[in-house]
């Protein structure tokens, strides 16, 4: 019967299909990796053959011209001097100008180029999906965007404005789109796909898997490198105008990246009359939903906050379910908005008929304290600067990136250091850990015989002790 | 760094417009010079700033590099590119402004191509020649959409376009403005950084905004006497000095040049009462000239004829799906 008792422990067919599973894709991808090197080597070769060629070339040449080249005629003297220096020594003397590299511009690759693995969602804006790159063995994220046939204005300008902001962003923390490509059918324009850089999860999946929320040392490395980021689109004069944990993306090295402009949009200063309809409301900033028309990276710095307090709590920090909820757990949590807190709040569109309650008699201030007992005074210092109601109190980014708050121990921990996750959109899962069954009726209790247990306590001197309660700290 | 550089034109690309089509060099500079016109004027029009109106210029200039010119009808080339740039922008412009104007452009009331210096009699202002009846809308928007997914997929959705207006103030400003009036220099280097748009050397496709910059700088700066550093200051700038003389003489070509081909175009569209040259004047000025035409008409008229046969079969289906509802 023992033999019978050990076999529900043991793994079970599909775990040895997926193993299986595993260890091909492994092989496959150590196949690819190979052939990858040898083209690289190869192709390195060729480009050092060449280039030998053509320095040859050009030293035979320069031996027989002897000189620049008679196009390269300069008429002021000090020049000519200059010449017959660099003549000698040609990399000390010339001018040592910037060249502005753009690149150049032609025909979209062809879709074809990408084998599809799975897909991975569907948004509003389009279908997303996993798939590789035939010639590099590369995984990619392919975006399909989503075009309306009936739509009077032609392509979408989301997607457009989606391509054009991502085309210009180069940073560490904002997702790269390596090219945009087409089907192959080019008489008609309907398939459009962004090829985006494949990051393993959202961070909205694994705040909803995880068991245990993250560190407070995770926490601080993912807001800084949401800070970083954010910083680095305002620099740029770019809105995001739709930051959420959805649309943020995180890879098995801890790296965080902002995904999804579909929302997002170049801006000047003083800033244009904008839309209020941005954000998803839960993120939505008070001023929005307050109806103003001229806003700036502050919203994107509401919605950082409230990314904050999901980070902590796991939860959507304000749920609200339509815009006048939404500003009830606003004011609940922040407190009602006052002469001091928010002078200019008056003015707003939507304030003029609103009733607030007298600021008199209850407490009517932020509760954000009492909400996160756990965090540190700088850490609610800083909360409470990106919650602040009126939009001009509210920290930028990179005042942000200077906060007290990342300083303080604990340190951000190293992104190298962070934990994986099992990533939905590669379609892996979590390892179901199965508990032991009941004993069936009529089994036989196992006999365990002579067995030795003086060795569990041994050590247990060496084992670090503490971290068995914590602090309310209000 | 985005807003310093610019996607150029390779030389393989520069080098196909002499193969690409079996238009005459000489006939492809007047196509491009009274197309990029006829956007500028729709931009006035249509009251854009000239920040959209000149990005849409460097489009077209780059599309037609990627796809022949006579594939499609110029002025419609034009209103993709002009709609499709204030639709990125801050000022977006409906389907239906943008149908009444080049109604207006192209009709025999227009003003545009007339010149200036030397005006024949206005032509009489008829409202019915720009009336822009409820189908001819419909069939210039849907044109103009299927037009605008071409041009961006001509160009692989990349519309990023640096102009070096603001970089030309900038280096004002550095230069101190040579000492002379702001809006005077300020205003001529404008002026050759907008004509330098309508030029047949494509120069915004072969020069980084800030070598077109500093040659704009530099030409204001002659024409207005002012006096400029006695150091190679442009290097400060990064451009060279080869390329700048390059550019200067370019732009300093433009205005000349562009008044004869004014009068060649006159001259091309005979004796019809319109602004714009269109596909058909070239296709006449090419059998005039002996050119064989049967290739040109041949690729093109098929085209056309699959195009309006769709535009057709669509406007029906609306038509019956609006009766039926």
């Amino acid at each position: 019967m023992a033999s019978k008792a050990k076999s529900r422990w043991a793994d079970d067919e599909a775990d040895a299909a997926l193993e299986a599973q595993l260890k091909k894709e492994k092989e496959e991808k150590k196949r690819l990796k190979a052939e990858k090197a040898r083209r690289l080597e190869e192709e390195k070769k060729a480009r050092e053959a060449t280039a030998a060629a053509a320095q040859a070339q050009a030293q035979a040449e320069g031996d027989g011209a002897n000189g620049p080249p008679a196009k390269r005629r300069r008429i002021s003297p000090e020049r000519e001097t200059a010449q017959a220096a660099a003549a000698s020594d040609e990399n000390t003397n010339a001018p040592k100008l910037l060249r502005f590299g753009g690149g150049a511009f032609g025909r979209p690759r062809s879709v074809e180029n990408y084998d599809k693995l799975n897909d991975i969602e569907e948004g509003a804006y389009g279908w997303v999906s996993r798939a590789k790159e035939v010639a590099t063995g590369e995984v990619v994220a392919l975006k399909r965007l989503k075009i309306d046939p009936k739509d009077r204005g032609g392509l979408p300008v989301t997607g457009l404005r989606e391509i054009q902001i991502l085309k210009d962003c180069d940073h560490r923390n904002v997702v790269k789109l390596r090219e945009v490509v087409v089907g192959d059918d080019t008489s008609r324009i309907e398939n459009i796909f962004l090829v985006l850089e494949f990051l393993e999860h959202d961070l909205k999946s694994i705040l909803e898997d995880m068991p245990e929320p993250f560190l407070a040392s995770e926490v601080k490395t993912l807001l800084r490198q949401l800070a970083s980021g954010v910083a680095y689109l305002h620099d740029n004069w770019i809105l995001h105008r739709d930051l959420k944990t959805s649309n943020l993306l995180l890879n098995n090295r801890g790296q965080l990246k902002i995904a999804d402009f579909g929302m997002a949009r170049y801006v000047g200063d003083p800033p244009p009359k904008l839309t209020q309809l941005v954000v998803t409301l839960w993120y939505r900033a008070p001023e929005l939903l307050l109806g103003t028309s001229r806003y700036d990276g502050a919203i994107d710095m509401w919605s950082v906050g409230c990314i904050f307090g999901e980070l902590l709590t796991r939860e959507p920090l304000l749920q609200g379910r339509n815009e006048v909820d939404e500003l009830t757990k606003i004011f609940e949590l922040c407190g009602v908005p006052t002469e001091e807190s928010w002078p200019s709040f008056r003015r707003l569109p939507n304030a003029r008929g609103l009733r607030l309650p007298s600021s008199g008699g209850r407490a009517t201030g932020s509760t954000i304290r009492a909400k996160f007992p756990l965090l540190t005074a700088a850490g609610v210092g800083l909360l409470n600067g990106l919650l602040a109601l009126d939009p001009e109190k509210r920290p930028t980014a990179k005042e942000m990136l200077a906060h007290e708050y990342f300083r303080q121990d604990p340190k951000p921990k190293q992104e190298a250091m962070f934990p994986t996750f099992p990533s939905k959109a590669g379609q892996e899962r979590r390892r179901r850990r199965e508990t032991p069954n009941a004993p069936a009726r009529g089994q036989q209790a196992a006999d365990l015989g002579a067995v030795d247990f003086t060795g569990i306590f041994s050590g247990r001197e060496r084992e670090e002790r503490g971290g068995g309660f914590s602090l309310r700290m209000v | 760094m985005s807003h310093m550089s610019n996607p150029l034109a390779t030389p393989d690309q520069l080098f196909q417009r002499r193969s690409i089509d079996a238009l005459p060099i000489e006939l492809q500079d007047a196509i491009f010079f009274a197309t990029q016109c006829l956007t500028q004027a729709a931009g006035i029009l249509l009251q854009l700033p000239q920040s959209v109106t000149a990005q849409a210029n460097v489009l077209l200039a780059r599309y037609w590099l990627v796809e022949p010119m006579m594939s499609h009808e110029f002025s419609d080339v034009s209103a993709a590119t002009i709609y499709l740039t204030a639709k990125l922008s801050a000022h977006p412009r409906s389907p239906r402004d943008l149908a009444n104007v080049y109604a207006y452009l192209l009709s025999r009331s227009t003003a545009f191509f007339h010149n200036p210096k030397n005006p024949p009699p206005p032509p009489p202002n008829d409202p019915s020649s720009y009336y822009l009846s409820e189908a001819a809308y419909h069939a210039f928007r849907n044109r103009v959409l299927a037009l605008e997914a071409r041009v961006l997929c001509a160009l692989a959705f990349d519309t990023h376009v640096a102009l070096p207006h603001p970089l030309a103030v900038t280096y004002l400003q550095a230069l101190e403005f040579l000492g002379v009036p702001k809006d005077r220099i300020a205003k001529k280097a404008v002026a050759y950084l907008n004509a330098a748009l309508l030029s047949p050397q494509m120069l915004y496709l072969t020069s980084q905004p800030n070598a077109l910059a500093v040659a704009a700088v530099y030409n204001a700066a002659r024409d207005i006497g002012a006096k400029m550093p006695e150091c190679e200051w442009w290097e400060v700038f990064d451009v060279e000095r080869e390329e700048l003389g390059f550019l200067v003489v370019g732009m300093r070509s433009v205005d000349g040049w562009g008044r004869k081909m004014r009068a060649d175009l006159k001259g091309m569209m005979r004796g019809a009462e319109r602004g714009m040259v269109t596909r058909r004047d070239v296709e006449d000025e090419l059998r005039r000239r002996g050119v064989e035409v049967v290739v040109v008409r041949a690729a093109s008229g098929n085209e056309v004829d699959a195009e309006e046969e769709a535009a057709r079969r669509m406007d029906e289906k609306m038509a019956s799906l609006e009766a039926g509802g």
